[in-house]
């Protein structure tokens, strides 16, 4: 692997067949990249969408795109970037028990950022954001890790910028 | 429309789609599909393994150009298949794969002699898919023939479970499937425009031809361009005779065991033209020393491999011959030529250099003499499968042929055990040809039980065993890098191959003189039976040059 590692986005239009999942993520298994998070919905013509988040190289991106192109049930492989598209996540976060001064502090860090209180048990807290892969690491780091006992997240979903 | 089972409706599209011979060995999941096939017009060869069944397909269709297709029963036979189907993928061999399955009800509950073959096939196949619903079989099976022949060929496999064989439909029969993939035939013009000016302003130019060419069907374009600029060519093992070998302007086969005129010319060309190669690591050795001076032109119908391996200047994707044809015509419209001139005459000399001696006539026998003395007995037309290891190189660097698909070989995957098998669907396919598998006596014994299906069947192969007593190639290894330390490479005593095929029926003589080699082939050819010969050859001879793995390409062992 080279130094030059960025995230990469692809959102993949495939025929909604049993067994598709795994022929796409094997392709980036048999060349040793991790996917970070994948998603899979229905479109309204009845295909899959899937969108996966893994990390290479460009030049690894551009051989995996073709491989994926390849296979017989891919439609299309469409890389997604923000001039062309918006990707959101959802993250759900619990808290441990927070002592003191740090809930407060939580709960401030969270609404200032957009984010909504969905819960509160005690000196526990659950709470949701959003926002793009970076953004949701991000605040966690700020809040810092250790804070949570628990985070769910949704994967990602894009929509295209283009209006038909 | 009829009312017919899904058995029924399977060998009904499969007559549809032209299939005449089926490879393959019945079980219990697929009982109802050879039920249907009893007192059918197809033809089926009882093989006597389920990965014999695969081969024998997959050399069925590189020698006929028209899908192999091979049957086996669910669980241990599917994945007895799975070997032979990579193989296929490997080399891109337009294979259709059936096995029975569990009925449906049983799936994933680890039923009696259930794998699960979706899975498993998903990587070692172009496509797979199981017939969940009897009304659709002859679509996809349609569907199946299309997938495995459009583009870059490749097998497909068909998970075919016993309850969807034995339910009763409404089908009609053809059925016309329709395939989303569009697949790119044409070159750009640009393209086209840009690889001639190339090649014909180079001073030092070279083509590398590769198996793409032979499935395309591209060797009289690729001919023709070579004579219209006067290029010298290289090929892959899978290419061999695409331009006749005897011909001054085929430097023979490149790469690992290549010729060494032929590595010299690939370090020292400065445009080379790549068609249908995938320039895997046995025939660039060391990539960052591949073609160094070179500006690479790749041809391909499949995106994935331009580029993949190479650095590529001009890509060109496309099928080989339409693209070749598109560059003939545009040097006839401008009229662009180029005669032969130093280059040509340098690899000309190298050749003359490096001319490999064959005329041993050393006891025990060298293997060089064999492949001379084959030459002089078999048709131009004769087709010679292999084995694999030191019996596959020796054809592949020493025996010059003059025609392409006469070389069937496991390129890929390198299967041992491909060879017999091979020659059975090679002689399935081209009845009227003479067939020989070169075999080498380990690799032999990985599938010499079809010694049974070609007496069984009348089919007369002969298998020429390079009789070394060893795995050679390994052994070969060992004696260069690992300081002759031969671990667990000499097989010791082996069967005495005579005794052996004439327990199956077969024909079986000795050979250890070279004076032997020619009469005893032409006997064996005249015996009109599936004929072993045991040609007891000097174990110590390493077929050479050769260049270390992961080595510059001109940095060769001689």
């Amino acid at each position: 692997m080279s130094d030059n590692m960025s995230y990469h986005i692809f959102s993949i239009l495939c025929q909604n067949r049993p067994g598709v999942l795994m022929r796409i993520a094997r392709v980036f298994t048999r060349r040793q990249v991790n996917i970070e998070s994948i998603t899979a919905g229905l479109e309204p013509s009845g295909n899959s969408r899937i969108i996966v988040l893994f990390e290479s190289d460009e030049r690894m991106a551009g051989y995996l795109r073709r491989v994926l192109e390849r296979l017989v049930q891919v439609i299309d492989v469409n890389p997604l970037s923000e001039e062309t598209s918006i990707v959101r996540e959802i993250a759900l976060l619990k808290t441990r028990p927070l002592e003191g001064d740090k809930k407060e502090d939580t709960l401030y860090k969270i609404e200032e950022i957009g984010g909504r209180i969905l819960e509160v048990q005690g000196d526990a807290i659950i709470a949701e954001i959003h926002g793009d892969h970076e953004r949701i690491e991000n605040i966690i780091q700020e809040i810092g890790p250790e804070t949570f006992d628990e985070i769910a997240r949704s994967g990602q979903v894009y929509i295209s910028k283009k209006f038909e | 429309m009829t009312v017919m089972t899904g058995a029924e409706a399977l060998i009904e599209a499969l007559k549809e789609e032209g299939v005449e011979h089926i490879f393959g060995l019945p079980g219990g999941a697929i009982i109802d599909v050879y039920d249907v096939l009893y007192g059918e017009d197809i033809e089926h060869i009882l093989m006597r393994h389920e990965q014999a069944a695969g081969h024998a397909a997959d050399a069925y269709a590189r020698v006929t150009g028209k899908p192999g297709v091979c049957f086996a029963t669910s669980g241990p036979g599917a994945l007895n298949l799975t070997t032979s189907i990579a193989n296929a993928l490997m080399d891109s061999s337009p294979v259709i794969a059936i096995t029975g399955q569990v009925p449906k009800h049983l799936l994933g509950v680890d039923a009696f002699q259930e794998a699960d073959m979706l899975s498993t096939m998903i990587p070692n196949t172009k496509h797979n898919f199981m017939l969940r619903d009897a009304s659709k079989i002859p679509r996809m099976i349609n569907y199946a023939f299309k997938v495995a022949t459009t583009g870059r060929p490749g097998p497909v496999h068909i998970d075919f479970p016993k309850d969807v064989q034995n339910e009763e439909v409404d089908v009609k029969v053809p059925s016309e499937a329709g395939y989303h993939k569009k697949i790119k035939l044409e070159p750009d013009e640009e393209e086209v425009k840009k690889s001639v000016e190339m090649l014909s302003d180079a001073s030092q130019p070279l083509i590398f031809a590769g198996g793409g060419v032979v499935s395309s069907k591209a060797w009289p374009e690729l001919r023709e361009l070579v004579k219209r600029l006067d290029i010298p060519v290289v090929t892959s093992n899978m290419a061999k005779g695409v331009i006749p070998e005897d011909d001054p302007l085929s430097l023979g086969l490149m790469g690992m065991h290549g010729h060494m005129e032929a590595n010299i010319a690939i370090m020292e060309c400065d445009v080379l033209l790549g068609v249908g190669v995938r320039f895997d690591d046995r025939q660039t050795g060391d990539i960052r020393h591949f073609a160094p001076k070179a500006d690479v032109i790749h041809v391909d119908i499949d995106p994935v491999e331009i580029g993949k391996n190479v650095r590529v200047e001009v890509p060109v994707q496309a099928d080989a011959k339409t693209a070749l044809k598109r560059m003939n015509q545009y040097l006839k419209d401008h009229s662009i030529s180029r005669s032969a001139d130093q280059w040509n005459e340098r690899l000309e000399k190298l050749g003359e250099d490096f001319k490999p001696k064959m005329d041993y006539d050393d006891e025990p026998i060298k293997p060089q003499r064999i492949i001379k003395d084959f030459m002089e007995v078999l048709d131009d037309d004769a087709i010679l499968t292999s084995e694999v290891g030191q019996c596959q190189m020796w054809v592949a660097h020493y025996y010059k042929m003059k025609k392409p698909k006469k070389f069937i070989n496991s390129g890929g995957l390198g299967t041992m055990g491909f060879g017999f098998p091979a020659a059975i669907g090679a002689k399935v396919g081209r009845p009227e040809r003479q067939v020989v598998d070169m075999a080498g006596d380990g690799s032999f014994l990985m599938n010499s039980q079809e010694l049974a299906t070609v007496v069984e069947n009348d089919i007369p192969v002969v298998v020429a065993i390079f009789n070394n007593q060893y795995l050679g190639l390994v052994k070969q290894w060992q004696d260069i890098f690992y300081d002759e330390r031969r671990s667990e490479t000499h097989l010791g005593k082996s069967p005495d191959f005579v005794k052996l095929a004439e327990a199956y029926g077969a024909y079986g003589d000795r050979i250890t003189r070279p004076s032997e080699i020619a009469p005893k082939l032409q006997d064996a050819l005249d015996s009109e039976k599936p004929a072993v010969l045991d040609i007891v050859v000097d174990p110590d001879e390493h077929i050479l040059p050769m260049v270390p793995a992961g080595g510059k390409l001109d940095d060769m062992l001689t």
